[in-house]
């Protein structure tokens, strides 16, 4: 440090070795005194008080895609850390995609879904042709026994497969009240089933999306599974 | 009231995504999926902006943000409140991003000056560059991708410090470091931050100016 008269005088170089401290709260006049008289080191200041208090905008700055939660659920389920017996005492329209899993998970079907990808991916790579008007993935799932597609007719949602309509109208003879609450789940279901069938269209080696395109149909064979078992059970 | 009561009353509240932190919480002990889905979308977002801006990349943010949701709700059984929920996850949330860090041997902190031929705190002066202050030059975007070219070192300290508000002693605690090298490690982040910063500013003006000829 130099001393004009009985003042301290810093220089830059002293100046930016003090910089943490005085960052940190430390102040002295030495260097309040470099900063009025040393354009670059007040703009190196502000830089970094700029740079500090910018930094708290990226904190909550973005959602993961909703196949985390989906993935999430899956393995919650497989710990059984969301559990089967589970009921909600108030009162609900019907059950939620949680409620069709916490009921059951069959081993069998992650074998099935597998083969579900396997033939879902046959479909990609074959060209829309005649009879593949159907506008949602269609799924080569056993359709239960007992069908009436009628007592679903009311319901206005995207339009589903046949086995989809077969299996809501197993739910609509055995379970009115909760029809709806199927019927949501399924379209749910469908949804993911389209997104990773759009993402893997774009990309087939995408094995993420791959793994999402099992996952939902885990989940969409689970709706059957649950729909044709608990229709037994009664 | 009895606990036991308690319980059961929060139980009854349970609807959807109108739940309270606290009825999710205990529904969640119980094993009630939407309350577990109920907690996950209070926080997602905090924990997956913490974990991408950790990490630097969405696919490994996606992972960890699932890891460390999994870890919460396997020990959410033991969550007796004394602390608040959101600290709780976002400390174990912390844990899950720096244990992958060091799993794939990246230097949470390093132990030597990695700014080789620098002294501690010292900035080298860029002749000839412009001195005008980043304030109005600059948005979160660019800080974004800034943040994002950080050594995965400077990151961690960087991020836990100016983004996610943790103070030095927490954060020696939590990387397992000294105060002084916390400190020392987020002056030598925001520098080099600044210097990325000036240097883009710096590549698109010229960008800028060769694309009008």
């Amino acid at each position: 440090m130099r001393y004009r008269g009985e003042r301290v005088v810093m220089n830059c170089f002293e100046f930016e070795r003090v910089l943490p401290d005085y960052l940190e709260g430390e102040h002295t006049a030495e260097v309040q005194a470099h900063l009025n008289s040393c354009s670059s080191c007040s703009d190196l200041l502000a830089d970094l008080n700029f740079i500090s208090s910018e930094a708290r905008l990226l904190q909550d700055s973005a959602d993961p895609s909703p196949a985390v939660w989906n993935a999430l659920e899956i393995q919650l389920r497989r710990e059984g850390l969301i559990r089967e017996a589970v009921v909600r005492e108030a009162p609900q329209a019907g059950p939620s995609l949680a409620d069709f899993f916490r009921r059951r998970r069959a081993v069998w079907l992650v074998p099935v879904a597998v083969a579900l990808v396997i033939a879902g991916g046959l479909k990609l790579s074959r060209p829309t042709g005649v009879g593949d008007t159907n506008p949602v993935a269609r799924v080569d799932a056993p359709a239960p026994a007992t069908a009436d597609s009628n007592s679903v007719s009311n319901l206005e949602s995207t339009p589903v497969s046949n086995e989809d309509q077969q299996m809501l109208s197993t739910v609509a003879a055995r379970f009115p009240s909760q029809q709806a609450r199927y019927r949501q789940n399924l379209d749910q279901a469908n949804s993911y089933i389209r997104d990773a069938e759009q993402s893997i269209r774009n990309d087939p080696n995408d094995v993420y999306s791959q793994e999402l395109l099992i996952n939902a149909y885990e989940q969409k064979q689970m709706l059957y599974d649950l729909a044709v078992n608990r229709n037994g059970e009664q | 009231m009895t606990d036991a009561n308690a319980k059961k009353t929060d139980a009854k509240k349970l609807q959807g995504d109108k739940l309270t932190e606290a009825e999710a919480i205990e529904g969640a002990k119980l094993g009630d999926g939407e309350a577990f889905q109920c907690l996950y979308n209070l926080h997602k977002r905090r924990v997956y902006s913490l974990c991408l801006r950790m990490t630097g990349n969405t696919a490994s943010a996606e992972d960890l943000t699932q890891e460390a949701f999994l870890q919460l709700f396997r020990k959410i059984g033991t969550f007796r409140g004394e602390s608040a929920f959101s600290t709780w996850l976002h400390r174990m949330s912390v844990n899950v991003v720096l244990m992958q860090l060091r799993k794939k041997s990246l230097p949470v902190v390093p132990l030597d000056d990695a700014m080789e031929g620098e002294e501690e705190g010292v900035v080298r002066k860029e002749p000839g560059a412009p001195d005008s202050r980043l304030a109005g030059s600059i948005d979160r975007l660019h800080l974004q991708r800034a943040v994002d070219e950080l050594p995965p070192g400077y990151r961690t300290i960087f991020v836990l410090h100016d983004v996610e508000g943790y103070e030095h002693n927490e954060i020696a605690g939590i990387v397992g470091c000294s105060i002084g090298n916390s400190k020392s490690q987020l002056h030598k982040a925001r520098i080099k931050l600044r210097e990325l910063l000036r240097m883009n500013r710096a590549e698109k003006a010229t960008t800028g100016r060769t694309g009008k000829r």
